[in-house]
This record gives C-alpha cells, sequence and structure tokens, in this order.
C-alpha cells in the first residue's frame, strides 16, 4: 500500500499565505503528527489533502494517484470544527455518511454495529444526535471516520472533551488501525499525547513545515543541553558559576536541581568537579532530553 | 449534472423529510385547511353583501324632509329593510343624541333644484352600506318626484327601470359551454391555484433556506464536503425537498380531481328531483343540469402548467433561498437578505386580482412573463383566459434561464462561502466568491 505524499504544497487567501511550499510523507502502518499553533496553516493542510480545498501549487497524491473524489472514498476523517445532524438518529445518520463514501448499506449495517458496541453506544444508536453528550457524539463521529474502512485517517484533535477511560478506549483503537497499515494523521497541539502515539513528526507555523522526521530523530537532532542533578551536601562554586554566566538554574529544590550548561561549560568538567568535592554525595547525574514541548516553543520561537 | 453522490443526498432529504409527521400532516389537512381558508373569505364576503340591509333593518332612521314632496316617496319606496321614521330637525336631532334613533337624514329643500345634497348625521359617522342605501332610496324618490312633475307616462318610467344583464358564454374547442359558471367559476379556481402557487413556493423556498444553513449551523459540513462535492451536496438537497414538493403537489392535484369528480353526485344526492318536475329515477346529470349547476371544467393542462410552474419556480426561488442560505449562519440573519427576494413574489400576488379582471392586459402579459413573478400571475391567466402559445414558451423559457442562473450562482457562492462560518460576508466578498468561486 502506498503513502500519502505532498510536494510543494503551497496554498494563498487573497494576502495571507495558509500553507507555503509543504512537503511530507505519510507511510501506512505510521502514525504521523502534525503540529503547530494555532493559525499554523494545520487545518489549511488537512483540507487539502481531504480535497476540500486544492492547493495552488504543489501536488497531493495518495498511492501515487493525485488526490480527488476518488480519494474521498478512501479516506476517514475527523475535523476539529465537527458536528453532526441533530435531529437525525445515530443509526441513519452514520448510514448516510456511510454511503457519501460509497458503502452500500448492506455492508455499513454490520459496520455501524460492529463500532457502536466497539464504543460503548448500544443503547444511543437509536436516539437523536441531539440527545447525545458532547463526548458521546465525538465518538458518532469517529466511527464516522473510520467506517469506510479508509486507507487514509486524518484526525484532528481527536481527544479533547473526552474522558480519560474514553480516551485510553480511542487511543487503542488507533493503535489497532495503525497495525492495520492504515496511515493514520493527527493534528494536535497537545504534545504529550503527540509523543505517546506519533512515529512521525510534522511540524507547521505560519503555513511553514519548520520541522519533520521521525520522533526519535527529531529529538536526537536536539542537544541534550539540560542537566538534572541530585546530590547530597553543598556545591557553592555553582552559585558562582551562575554568577559568571557558566550555567543557568531552570528548577531548583532541596534535593537538587535542573541546569542548562553555557556553551563554553563541558558537561565532564562539571561533573569531575562534583565529584571532587568533599563531603558531596552524588546521586544523580542526567542528561535529560528535550520534550516535543520545549522543541516545539524553541523552534516556533527562533522563527 | 447528477452526480451519484447527490443523487444520495436527494434520497437522504427526500426519506427524511418524507415520513416526518409535518409532511403527512400537511400534506393530509393542507387542502382542508385551504378549503376550510376559502371558506371563511367567501363566506364572510358573501355575508357581508347578504347582511348589510339586515344590519340596516336593526338601524331606526328619521327622515326630515324639508322639500315637503319627497318624503311619501320615500316611505314609499321602502323595502322593509329598515325603520323609516318621519320627524322634524330638532327632534331627530335630540332622538340621534338621545339614542332614540341610529341616524337622521336631513333633506333640504334646494335638493330639488339640485344645489343642496341630502345629509346623513349619525353618532359613529355612518357606513358606506347605510349611505348607499338611504342615497339610492332618496335618489329613486327624487327622480319618481322630477318624472311625474314632468308630467312622464309609466311606458316612459319602465325604461328607466330597465337593467340589462351580460351573460358570458365561454368558447372552447368542443363548442359552446352553456350556462357556464364561466367567470366567476374560472376566477375562483385561477385565484386558488395562484394562492397555493404563492404558498408552497414560499414554504419550499423556507425549507431550502434551512436545508442548505443546516449543515453549517450544526457544523458536519466538514465530514460531509470530505465526502462530497458542494454543488453536489446543494443539488441533492434542492432536488431532494423539490421532490417533496412534487409529491405533495401530486396528491393534492389528485385529492382535487377526486373531489371534482365526486362533487357533482354528492350535491345531486342533497336535491330533491321533484323540485325540478323530475322523475325520482332521474340521473345526477339531469338533476344537476336541471338545477342549472355545473361544474367548472378544468383541463389537464391547466394541471400540467401548474406543476411545471411550480417546478420552475421552486428551482428559481430555490437557488436564490439557497444562496442567502449559505451566507448566513442563523435565520434572524437572513431576513435582510431575503426582503429583495421576496418583493416580486409579493408583488406577482398584491396584482392577482388585477390579472384575475384583466388577465389579456398588459399588466398580466408582463407579470406572467418576468422570470421572478410569473408563476403565480402566469397559472391564474391559464386558469382565466386563452394564453397564446407564444406567450407560455417565453414565459416558460425565461423562468427555466433564470432558474438555471440562480442555481449557477448559489453553487459558486456555496463552494466558496460553506466553510466559512462566524462571520457575515461583506458585498464585495460575495462578488469575490462569485467571481473566483
Amino acid at each position: 500500500m502506498g503513502s500519502l505524499v505532498l510536494q510543494g504544497v503551497t496554498k494563498r487567501f487573497g494576502k495571507v499565505t495558509a500553507a507555503q511550499d509543504v512537503s511530507f510523507e505519510a507511510k501506512p502502518g505510521r502514525i504521523l503528527g502534525l503540529l503547530g499553533p494555532n493559525g499554523a496553516g494545520k487545518t489549511t493542510t488537512i483540507r487539502m489533502i481531504a480535497n476540500i480545498l486544492t492547493p495552488d501549487i504543489g501536488r497531493i497524491t495518495l498511492n501515487g494517484h493525485v488526490v480527488g473524489p476518488w480519494s474521498q472514498e478512501q479516506m476517514g476523517y475527523l475535523p476539529e470544527e465537527r458536528g453532526l445532524y441533530k435531529k437525525v438518529k445515530i443509526n441513519d445518520q452514520l448510514r448516510y455518511l456511510a454511503a457519501l463514501k460509497g458503502v452500500h448499506a448492506r455492508e455499513s449495517v454490520p459496520r455501524i454495529a460492529y463500532w457502536v458496541k466497539r464504543l460503548g453506544l448500544q443503547q444511543w444508536s437509536a436516539r437523536k444526535a441531539q440527545e447525545l453528550s458532547k463526548g458521546m457524539q465525538q465518538k458518532v463521529q469517529f466511527i464516522a471516520a473510520v467506517l469506510s474502512n479508509p486507507r487514509l485517517i486524518i484526525l484532528d484533535e481527536p481527544f479533547s472533551g473526552l474522558d480519560p477511560v474514553n480516551s485510553e478506549l480511542l487511543r487503542e483503537i488507533v493503535a489497532e488501525l495503525k497495525a492495520n497499515g492504515r496511515i493514520i494523521l493527527f493534528a494536535s497541539h497537545r504534545m504529550e499525547q503527540v509523543e505517546q502515539l506519533c512515529d512521525d513528526i510534522c511540524l507547521i507555523a505560519d503555513g511553514k513545515l519548520l520541522l519533520k522526521g521521525t520522533l526519535r530523530d527529531i529529538k536526537r537532532r536536539f542537544k541534550r543541553d539540560k542537566l538534572a542533578l541530585e546530590f547530597d551536601g553543598e556545591a557553592p562554586f555553582l552559585n558562582a558559576m551562575e554568577e559568571k554566566g557558566d550555567l543557568h538554574f531552570l528548577e531548583r529544590n532541596e534535593d537538587g536541581c535542573i541546569v542548562r550548561l553555557a556553551e563554553h561549560c563541558h558537561t565532564r568538567s562539571l561533573l569531575e568537579r562534583l565529584l571532587a568535592t568533599p563531603d558531596l554525595e552524588l546521586y544523580r547525574f542526567e542528561l535529560l532530553q528535550p520534550s516535543l514541548n520545549e522543541i516545539f516553543i524553541r523552534t516556533v520561537e527562533s522563527q | 449534472m447528477m452526480s451519484r453522490k447527490s443523487l444520495v443526498v436527494m434520497q437522504n432529504e427526500f426519506m427524511r423529510r418524507v415520513t416526518s409527521k409535518t409532511f403527512i400532516l400537511t400534506t393530509l389537512l393542507g387542502p382542508a385547511l385551504l378549503i376550510g381558508f376559502f371558506a371563511i373569505i367567501i363566506m364572510i364576503s358573501i355575508s357581508a353583501v347578504e347582511d348589510s340591509p339586515e344590519e340596516i333593518s336593526s338601524l331606526r332612521i328619521a327622515m326630515v324632509d324639508e322639500t315637503g314632496v319627497l318624503n311619501a316617496r320615500i316611505l314609499d319606496q321602502d323595502t322593509g329593510d329598515h325603520v323609516l321614521v318621519t320627524a322634524d330637525l330638532s327632534s331627530a336631532h335630540e332622538g340621534v343624541l338621545d339614542g332614540l334613533f341610529d341616524a337622521y337624514v336631513h333633506i333640504p329643500p334646494e335638493v330639488i333644484s339640485g344645489t343642496s345634497q341630502p345629509l346623513l348625521y349619525s353618532l359613529e359617522g355612518g357606513g358606506l352600506g347605510v349611505r348607499g342605501t338611504l342615497g339610492n332610496i332618496i335618489d329613486r324618490a327624487l327622480e319618481d318626484h322630477l318624472l311625474a312633475d314632468r308630467n312622464v307616462s309609466a311606458d316612459v318610467r319602465s325604461i328607466f327601470d330597465r337593467v340589462v344583464r351580460l351573460e358570458s358564454v365561454r368558447l372552447t374547442d368542443e363548442g359552446e359551454e352553456a350556462g357556464a359558471p364561466a367567470r366567476e367559476g374560472y376566477a375562483i379556481i385561477g385565484m386558488v391555484l395562484g394562492m397555493v402557487m404563492y404558498m408552497t413556493m414560499l414554504i419550499y423556498g423556507t425549507l431550502i433556506l434551512y436545508g442548505a444553513m443546516e449543515e453549517r449551523t450544526t457544523r458536519v459540513v466538514e465530514i460531509i464536503v470530505s465526502s462530497v462535492r458542494p454543488f453536489d451536496l446543494l443539488m441533492g438537497k434542492v432536488l431532494g425537498i423539490g421532490l417533496i414538493g412534487f409529491v405533495q403537489m401530486a396528491v393534492w392535484v389528485l385529492m382535487f380531481l377526486g373531489a371534482m369528480i365526486f362533487a357533482g353526485p354528492i350535491i345531486g344526492m342533497f336535491v330533491d328531483p321533484a323540485i325540478y318536475d323530475l322523475p325520482a329515477a332521474a340521473t345526477n346529470q339531469e338533476i344537476l343540469a336541471a338545477a342549472n349547476i355545473s361544474m367548472p371544467h378544468i383541463s389537464v393542462g391547466l394541471f400540467i402548467w401548474f406543476i411545471l410552474y411550480f417546478i420552475g419556480g421552486y428551482l428559481l426561488y430555490g437557488g436564490l433561498f439557497a444562496t442567502v442560505g449559505t451566507l448566513v449562519d442563523s435565520p434572524q440573519e437572513s431576513q435582510t437578505l431575503l426582503l429583495p427576494l421576496l418583493m416580486p413574489m409579493i408583488i406577482s400576488i398584491v396584482f392577482m386580482s388585477v390579472v384575475v379582471v384583466n388577465p389579456d392586459g398588459g399588466l398580466a402579459l408582463g407579470l406572467s412573463l418576468i422570470p421572478f413573478t410569473s408563476p403565480v400571475p402566469m397559472i391564474v391567466r391559464l386558469a382565466v383566459t386563452d394564453v397564446p402559445i407564444w406567450q407560455l414558451l417565453l414565459s416558460y423559457g425565461l423562468l427555466v434561464l433564470s432558474f438555471m442562473g440562480s442555481i449557477w450562482v448559489s453553487a459558486r457562492i456555496y463552494r466558496a462561502s460553506i466553510l466559512m462560518y462566524g462571520k457575515k460576508p461583506s458585498l464585495r466578498v460575495i462578488v469575490g466568491y462569485l467571481r473566483h468561486g
């Protein structure tokens, strides 16, 4: 099964450039996290992938073919701005949404029964959407996104408004779909969720692609410049170092601290100095990996 | 033009609405309400005509005749519809103020020479009916007095009493429709059809308006347009709701035709053949002919044109209403945009009575050609008169062209504005949508 590929995709609305020269690839069996601050161009990019908008420049292909009405049937989409027909029963609603994806009722009915049960909505399937809570409606919208057995699944903030139990259930299902070889696009600005779920990352800000790669590569690309220290005893030279500008305290408590060393200082010399200090028992000396959140903030700010 | 997806949308819109209680109720009760509505109007207008003498009869009116010659003739003319009392000016005046009389008429002596006019005094100022009836009586009395004064013979007098009544007969291809209810019957049918046309166009236009708003207000739109092109969605909606209208019309036409077939026999059942010196075994037709009741003949062509104009008018206004629906987020916001659209519709209803009276006149022709007003006046004209075929074809051709235009416009705006919710677009933005689609 082929991938979803964006090549030099650009979209302008009047004077505003919502997406500029965006290129990335989302592969089957992997989850691609689309990150970016509000108004970065995530939704525009997703809408172009979903063939709701067409790019001004560049091309988007699924399995080697340019996306179009054909690819809409191979794709499930849970948008961030989402709703349901208020006065329509859940079963009827899902059957209609499946029919729009080209799925005949004789196939969609058993599938709806399966998913409704899987998400614990059996008692609600004959009710009208307006009787459901927001979280339940969101589960219905999720069903709509996976009902046509799509090869590409786009989930925009799928966990917002879900309780921990339902979030876990959804995460489980997403992992299953991934194992099934689907291409999954996950857009969010909740970094801890992205870190937990995604294999690949694309960071967009101001319509531009700032970072892309596997989660591991990206984390490796950012230097481990944070140091966690835990010790028993006094180390007054640390304060002296801060005054000289050799290091910077990020956090400090009774047991230890987290510091960032200046460029010209070496971790090795600091370690040697700590070990050489009399009456100081060192418990922990760890170079910390930057969190995705920090990478995100640092990359966006450096722009 | 019709894609598979718009068929899915159409089917969904149709099934959702056709099974709704509202639809079933309006379809079944619609004609009853309509008949009731017109029955009330007709009853009120008939009773207004019939009641007026009775109302006057309950009035006590004092006559103050200062000519000295008219009073006897006036009392002579009195048909018993009202109580006329001779009185002098001051007692009449007091009597009205005390409530003894409802009104008094003062006839100054100069009325004979025509240099003065009689005056009606009452507390309420007097309704038109009272003034008309009393005026006629005084007029007649004065006329009699003046004729008698000049020794005019009774034969000559009878000449003045003659009234010519123009009977009308409708010519059809099959021949003359004798004793036809002619103009009146057809005028009523024309008015009813025009009214039904107007109301259904308005009702279904409004349904489209809400339909076009539905996806956006419920925010389901993004899921939908990731499966369907906006144009297919709009087409599916317009056609699905239109199909509902068509089904409703068809049911109503069938009910109406059924009523026409059974109306004769039902009337026949209530008429006793003996009244018309007919044998007891007389057929319904014979009874109806003897009773001089004939059903206005309505051609099937009229119904076909009615449905065609409904479809055309619905699609034209449906397209325009849909455009409004795509530009606003709530019914409240739609009001200002709807007003210019409703104007032509209202004009066509306002001038309906003019069209009925003068179906071949310039105004009727003009209104029935302009696409925005044509459905109502044209159906009225078709019911009342023979519309030249070129006018019919030109009018319908223009209607088809404009509804295609209106669907095109709304599809373009719909595509551009479908994902823009929460803000009302300015006129410039709308023009931009049209240019760039």
